[in-house]
Formats: structure tokens, sequence, C-alpha cells
């Protein structure tokens, strides 16, 4: 019995962490609209504060703990101004979401270089000793969490109900026009709830980290635990963030305790499949009615810029010379391997390209797909020892039959719900690679995956895979090419475009989400394979989300809706920090950045721009949109 | 005094305002009719700051107000009414009005109380309901609550902009009654409808506006006299604007900038 209460304690102080991400979210999500994916990185930013002020400067807890929430807001202010707060302004909705995604990963990174990867702990605020209150034993830190924790609620629900700003706040969420012909300055607003959020998550990080210790990728763990906590509760509903993370603090102690650590997750992910199917709106659904629809959004889409048909071809076929030639230079024998590993992820790229870049779904998952073709390929082949050309055409099989599995979740689910769906979808994969530990290995991984082979010809040096990647992505560019002018094509981007007005023309705009889903998870699948097979072993963070993101950053810096401007996004980003060696540490910061710095600055990616520079070197008597078709607006 | 001189006003690369002169005295209701797309919002839109003009002036009794933020002109004492009510649907009647004056934040809670009331007067429908959320009024009462919330910024000019919009007839009338009344208050208020029957006959002035120029000014007497708008606003005769003439006029006029004649 106390084992069970003890267990609960434990459970609410977890949950109570959650509830304060979830916290973060929702406030963020009322003024702006905006899931913020970056929130659960300010966890880890505070806690890294508290860290320097406490540990290595030696200050007073108290002034530590100040000083480190505040020089956290400082930050997200800087942050807010110059990224968030113009993306919400100018972006769709799921450009913005995107960006924070890559605002998480810049945070990750920029922990990594100022901490290192090792795990910290703070010291608990007032001693070891737990207090003793009957049989059941409490931590000191975790009073100080469950009172912290409680008083920023109090203080957030007063800011937000009983205060004119707060009303402010909500004006701005409920109809940012409005709000401004109400003199109330709107991007001030989002600036102060981003910030606001930034202090509530520096404060639950530093107040936790005596408890759980963090490290540099923690804000992953905080942000999907949160998101889980807030979809549970309602987007966008104070009190469904508390009890959604205090319900997901407790069931994940629990089957912890009852089940096994590896999986405790999972079941959180599985129960948020459930809500999202049963109730996407979260147990409070509340705050304003939103329009769920990305492509309904008034604001611009994604920019888009294509190269014409034979302009097109040349660029195709220079680029396929030179790749060619590649492994008869004398290069240096790591950026042969490098340049194969971007030919795979190019491959998993494309997939995405159909699904967002030409169909205009956000996907978040996409590592998960990658994730099901690698396991499924490698353990075909090495515990059933399947010749590999059947494990991965199997492996794809099993992709496709997980993607209809998903639409069955997402087809009711539009915009946000999406994209959070496919992301709960990734995260599940996660759990389960670490979790089922007998078929995967677990988080030490899949060793002893035997080379590619076609009959007897076995793909077992680099050169050969690096061949094999590039013959691979050239069809697949060649396919999709034609699919994409095809009927079919047009209706992916009919879709895009307005999914009302695409149905309302006689597209099947349920079939024609689950074909791209289908598409990109095959890819997806078909990349996961190789890329298990060229390493010869597979672990979990390799498939992971971040990989997700990282594909996503990929796709966005190349351009979307380009098919081959997945590979120049691939290829920088793989490439920088194998050519230069001390840039191995900034990658994942960089990452972040260059994702972030895309989407304000250069929506229309390195492989549109070059469009454009193209047509404008080529085309001196021509306009620019003859030589590539640029379309940017909505209506 | 709300003035306008040779304002001009677009979005991206199209001009859609081109030399509007437009003046609207205090006590005076004007009325300001066009058909759809003929840039009546823009107007308000860049008199009340959330468009920034191109070119020409706005002043309030003599002040600049042109290129000021939003905010900056509700406190100077601008406030718009926008197109199709824009309440707070989330949040309580007495939340949105209380957001109407929320530059005034140096007011204490009996002076709000009191503009609540003085607010509300021609709408007396509202006061009872005052928690409720906004979204349960009816489109005629979220357009009345819209007035109220707008009166709660203490206007030195308001600006209606297309009112009677998705209403039923009978409320269309009991709209126009109302913002009729509010001429005793000494507002300068400008009114921006399709409908130009119903507003030519509360308004004293008005002004015509066509593919973003003011094409007659008057009393309203007298435009509703004029034969050419009875044509084209009010239903008489069959020719109801003519969209290709609209275009054609844009076109010459983008043919004129490109060749760089005035
Ligand atoms: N946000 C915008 N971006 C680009 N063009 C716009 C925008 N809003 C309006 N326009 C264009 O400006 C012109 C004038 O529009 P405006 O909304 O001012 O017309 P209106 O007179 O208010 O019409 P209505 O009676 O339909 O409300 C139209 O040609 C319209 O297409
Ligand atoms: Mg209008």
């Amino acid at each position: 019995m106390s084992s069970f209460i003890q267990i609960l304690i434990g459970g609410l102080l977890q949950g109570g962490v959650f509830a304060a991400v979830a916290l973060g979210f929702s406030l963020v999500y009322r003024v702006t609209g905006v899931i913020n994916l970056s929130q659960g990185a300010f966890c880890v930013l505070g806690a890294m504060a508290m860290y320097y002020f406490e540990v290595a400067f030696h200050w007073p807890t108290a002034l530590a703990a100040v000083l480190s929430v505040l020089s956290v807001a400082a930050f997200g202010v800087a942050v807010g101004a110059a990224t968030f707060v113009p993306a919400v302004a100018r972006l769709p909705v799921s450009s913005t979401l995107v960006l924070t995604a890559g605002l998480l990963t810049f945070f990750e990174g920029v922990a990594l270089i100022v901490w290192g990867n090792q795990p910290y702990a703070l010291p608990p605020f007032s001693g070891q000793a737990p207090v003793a209150v009957g049989p059941l034993r409490i931590p000191t830190q975790g009073l100080w969490l469950a009172g912290g924790i409680a008083a920023m609620i109090a203080a957030l629900w007063l800011l937000v109900n009983r205060t004119a700003l707060g009303r402010a706040l909500q004006a701005c969420a409920d109809n940012a026009m409005a709000a401004r012909l109400m003199g109330i300055d709107t991007r001030r607003m989002m600036l102060l709830s981003f910030t606001l959020a930034a202090a509530i998550g520096a404060t639950s990080g530093l107040l936790v980290a005596p408890i759980t210790s963090l490290q540099f990728d923690s804000g992953g763990f905080f942000t999907t635990s949160g998101f889980i906590a807030v979809a549970i509760g309602g987007m966008g509903s104070f009190a469904g963030s508390i009890v959604g993370g205090l319900v997901l603090g407790i069931a994940e102690q629990f089957a912890a305790y009852y089940v096994s650590s590896l999986f405790a997750n999972t079941l959180a992910l599985l129960l948020l499949m459930f809500m999202l199917l049963w109730r996407p709106q979260g147990l409070f659904a509340s705050g304003p009615v939103r329009r769920l629809d990305v492509r309904a959004d008034s604001l611009v889409h994604r920019a888009l810029v294509r190269l014409s048909g034979r302009r097109a071809l040349a660029v195709g076929v220079t680029l396929l010379i030179v790749l060619v030639a590649i492994p008869q230079l004398p290069l240096p024998n790591d950026v042969l391997s490098s340049l194969t590993i971007s030919l795979i992820l190019f491959i998993a790229v494309l997939g995405l390209d159909v699904l967002m870049g030409w169909t205009g779904q956000v996907s978040l998952g996409q590592a998960g797909f990658m994730a099901v073709g690698g396991y499924a390929a490698a353990i075909l082949s090495t515990t059933y020892e399947w010749p590999p050309l059947a494990g991965v055409l199997a492996a794809m099989a099993i992709s496709v039959v997980c993607a209809l599995a998903l639409s069955m979740v997402t087809g009711r689910l539009r915009g946000h719900y999406l994209a959070l769906a496919t992301l709960t979808f990734g995260l599940l994969i996660d759990s389960l690679t670490v979790g089922l530990v007998d078929l995967t290995g677990g988080p030490s991984g899949l060793v002893g995956i035997p080379s590619f082979a076609v009959g007897a010809f076995e793909f077992d040096t680099t050169e050969r895979m690096f061949y094999l990647a590039l013959g691979l992505s050239a069809v697949l560019v060649l396919l999709l090419e034609g699919g994409m002018r095809s009927q079919f094509g047009r209706a992916l981007q009919a879709v895009r475009s307005d999914q009302l007005a695409a149905a309302a023309l006689g597209v099947n705009v349920g079939w024609i989400k689950v074909s791209a889903l289908c598409i990109s998870a095959a890819l997806a699948s078909l990349a996961g394979s190789l890329y298990a097979f060229n390493f010869h072993f597979l672990s979990p963070e390799m498939v992971a989300t971040p990989r997700s993101f990282e594909m996503i950053a990929m796709l966005v810096l190349g351009g979307e809706g380009t098919l081959l401007g997945g590979l120049f996004g691939a290829l920088v980003l793989t490439l920088l920090p194998t050519l230069v060696q001390s840039l191995a540490l900034y990658k994942t910061a960089t990452t972040g950045a260059l994702l972030v710095a895309t989407f304000l600055f250069m929506p229309e990616g390195l492989f549109g721009r070059f469009a454009i520079w193209l047509s404008r070197l080529g085309g001196a008597g021509r306009t620019r949109s003859s030589g590539a078709a640029i379309e940017t607006t909505a209506q | 005094m709300l003035e306008v001189r040779k304002l001009s006003a677009g979005y991206g690369n199209d001009i859609v305002l081109r030399d509007v002169d437009l003046t609207v005295a205090p006590g005076e209701i004007v009325a300001l009719i066009g058909a759809n797309g003929a840039g009546k919002s823009t107007l308000v839109k860049c008199l009340s700051g959330l468009l920034p003009p191109r070119g020409g002036t706005i002043t309030l009794d003599g002040e600049r107000i042109d290129g000021l933020s939003a905010r900056a002109c509700v406190l100077r004492g601008v406030c718009l009414v926008p197109e199709g009510r824009q309440t707070f649907g989330g949040l309580t009647i007495d939340a949105n009005l209380r957001l109407g004056a929320y530059v005034h934040s140096q007011l204490d809670e009996a002076s709000v109380q009191n503009l609540i009331d003085e607010s509300c007067r021609p709408f007396p429908a509202l006061l009872p309901r005052r928690d409720e959320p906004c979204a349960n009024l009816s489109g005629g009462q979220q357009q009345m609550l819209a007035v109220a919330r707008g009166l709660m910024s203490k206007p030195k000019a308001l600006m209606l902009d297309e009112p009677s919009l998705g209403l039923a007839p009978a409320l269309v009338s009991e709209i126009f009654r109302l913002i009729a009344d509010l001429r005793g208050r000494g507002l300068a208020i400008l009114l921006s409808e399709q409908n130009a029957r119903q507003s030519l006959a509360i308004s004293d002035r008005a002004y015509v506006i066509e593919n973003g120029r003011i094409v007659a000014c008057g009393t309203s007497k007298d435009i509703l006299a004029s034969s050419d708008v009875a044509e084209k606003y009010l239903g008489v005769g069959h020719k109801i604007g003519d969209p290709k003439s609209a275009k054609q006029t844009i076109m010459t006029a983008r043919l004129r900038k490109i060749m760089g004649v005035p």
C-alpha cells in the first residue's frame, strides 16, 4: 500500500512538471494559435542557468533561481522577437509549427555546445534528507516542486482571468485584427506569452533538476510529455493542461513500476492516440474555436518555387553526371560515405516532399517510418535470414500498413492535430524501438546486419552503396516527376491549395491524403532499410524523432515541392559536419538555426533560390515567372 | 474634424485607393457608398491605422494621424467598428466592452462602469447579458455590441464598416435607426455601406466611391436625387456596375504607371 502511495506521489511530482510545460503550451497557443514545440527546451535552459549560477559560481540558491529565470526569460524575449513573433505574423500556421521544431533543435544544440552530452543534476534546495510523513518519505525537493508549480498556476490564472492584460492576451487569441483595433499591440502580446512560457519552463526546469538529472536533449522529452499532456487535456485549456499533466505523470510512474520503465512512454502515447481518435479536442475543449485546416489560413502558403520542364531536365542531368563521377575522384572515404548517407536520407526526404511540399500535409513523424523500414528489414535479414531485397520489400509493405493504420487516426484530423498525430506516431515508434528489447536490441541497438544484396551481388563497399543510393534516387526522382505531372499529381496540388475547393471539384481528398502518406511512408521505409544495411547496425536514436525534424530541415532548406531540392538540404546538413570535423559539435544547433532562418528569410529554399537565379540568368527578355513557377498566395 | 487629402493605398503591388479626399465634421453622419470591391473597407482600414497609406494625409482636428499604428489611432480618438462585427466570441460581453476601453488603462473601476452604461445606453438589450459569452448573441446583437465596444474607446471619429452586413431586413432598419441616434453625441461618424438607400436616408452628406476613387459627393439628398447613383446603387434601371470597366480602369492605370504617364 505504501509503495502504491509512494508511486502516486512520484507520479504527481513528475506530472507537475508535465503540467507546467503543458501550461506553457496552452498559454502560447491561446495567444498565437501555434503549438510552440520548443517549450520543453526552456526547462533545460533554466536548469542549465541554475547550474552555472548555483554550482559553478556558488551564488545563494534563491538569488541563483531568480537570476536563472530572468536570464532565460530575457533569452526568450530575444529569440521570440527575432523568430517566433515574425513567423506567426508572416507564415502559415504549419510553417510556424515546423519552425518551433527548428527552435527546439537549436536550443538542444546550444545546450550541447555549452553543457556537453553528459547528464547534470543540481543539489536539492534544502538538503538531501527527505521529510517523513507517517510511513511515507517525501524528498524535500518534491515539496519545492509542488509548491512552485502550484504558485505558478495560481499566478498565471490570476493574470489571465483577473487583469486587463490577461483580457488583452485572450483577445489576441480570439480575434487578432479586432484586438489591434482595440489598441492592443498584438505582437507585444505574442512576445509576452512566449516569454512567460519561457519563464514557466525555466522555473519548472530548475525545480525538477535536483530530482531528475537533465542533459542537453531532455528538452525534447519535456516537449513531448508536455505535448501529450496538453493534447489529452485540451489544447489551450489551463485546467486541461494541469489535469493532462498529472494524469500523464501518474500513468507513466505506474506503468514504469508495474510494466517496465522502457514502456512507460509507449502507454502514454497509446493513450494519446486513443484520445486523438475519440476526442481530438481533448478532455477540456476550450479557448476560441479555431479553423483547423492548415491551408485555410488567410496567410500566404509556404513558398514554392519550381523550375520549368526543360531547365529542370538540364539541371537534373548535370547533377547526375557530377554525382556519377564523384567516386572516381580522389576523395577521402568519409566524404564518399557521407554522400551515400545524404543520398539515402534524400530518399526519405523525397517522400516527405510528396506529403508536405506537394500535398501540403505536415508530417513530424517521417523518421518513424524510417525506423519501421530499418528495423523490419534488419530483423528479417538477420534473425530470419531473409534475402535483403525481400526484407526491404516486406518492410515497405509493413510501413504502408502502418501508414494506413495511422491514416485511420488522422483521417478525421486536420491542420495542427494532423501534424501532432504524426508526431505521436513517431514518438510511439521511438518508444517501441527502445522498449521491444527482444526484437530490436533495445537502446543498445541491433548489430550484425548484413550488406544489402540482390541475388549474389553484394553492395559491400562504400562505392557500391553510393551507386545503389544514387541509382535509386535518380529513378525515384524521375518516377515522381512524371507522377506529379499526371492527374494524380495535380490532385495532390489541389489538396495543398485548398482542400474544400479540391473536394468541390470532385477530388477524393481523403484518398489523396492517404496515398500521399503511403508513398511517403514507403520511401522513408526504403531509406530506413538502406540506412541499416549501410551501417550494418541500427539503434533507436539513429531513426528517432530528432531525425524527423532534421529531415524537415533538409526539405525546407532545399526547397519544398521541388523533388530535387531535398538533395541540396541533405547534402548541406550531412556533408558540412564531415568536411569540417570541428563543426560536428555545432551540427544540432546549426540544423535548427538553418531551419528557422530558411523559413524566415528564404522560404523558397536553396533550390528555389537557384531556380530564380537560373531563370533570371537565362531569360533576359522573359519574365521571372516563365522560368520558375512561383506560387505564394493562398487565395 | 476628420480630414483625408489625396489619400492613396493598396496591397502588395496593387493600388486600390487613389487621391481620395473626404471630410467628416463632428456631429455629422457621412455615408460612404460603393459596390463590392470599390475600396470602402480599404479606406476605413487606412483611417484606423490597420493599413499604412501609400500617399496623402489624414488629419484629426488638424493633427496628422496617417502612418500611425492602430493603437495610436485609437488613443487619438479614431475608432473603427470593422466589417463583419469581429467581436471576441470566446469572451464575455463584459470583457468585450472592457477591451473597447483597453487604451484607457488609467480609468478606475467606477469610471469604467459609467463608460459601459453610457456606451450601452442605445443598446439596452446588452446590459442584462453582460456575463454571457458573446458567441451567444444573435448577429444583430453582436453588431450592437461591436458598436458599443467602439464607443467604449471614447472616440472623436467613429467609422462603421457595413454594419448592416448579413442582417435580416427588420434588423437592418433597427441598426440604421440606432446609428442615426448616435448623432446626438457630437461624434464624427463615417458610415461605409453597400445599402445606399438606407444609409443615404440617415446621413447628412455622402461620398460615392468607385474603383478606389471618389466619383461623387454632396448632401445625401442631392446624391439620392442624382440619376447616376440611383441607377447604380439603388436598383433603379438595370445596369448594376460594370465589372469590365472596373478591370479596364485598373489595367489602364497599370499601363500608365509602366509608361510613366501621370
Ligand atoms: N488583404 C487584401 N489583399 C489584397 N487585396 C485586397 C485585400 N483586401 C482587399 N483587397 C482588394 O482591394 C479592393 C478593395 O477592397 P475593399 O475590401 O476595400 O472593398 P469594399 O468596398 O469594402 O467591398 P465590400 O463591399 O465587398 O466589402 C478589392 O479589389 C480587393 O480585391
Ligand atoms: Mg468592405
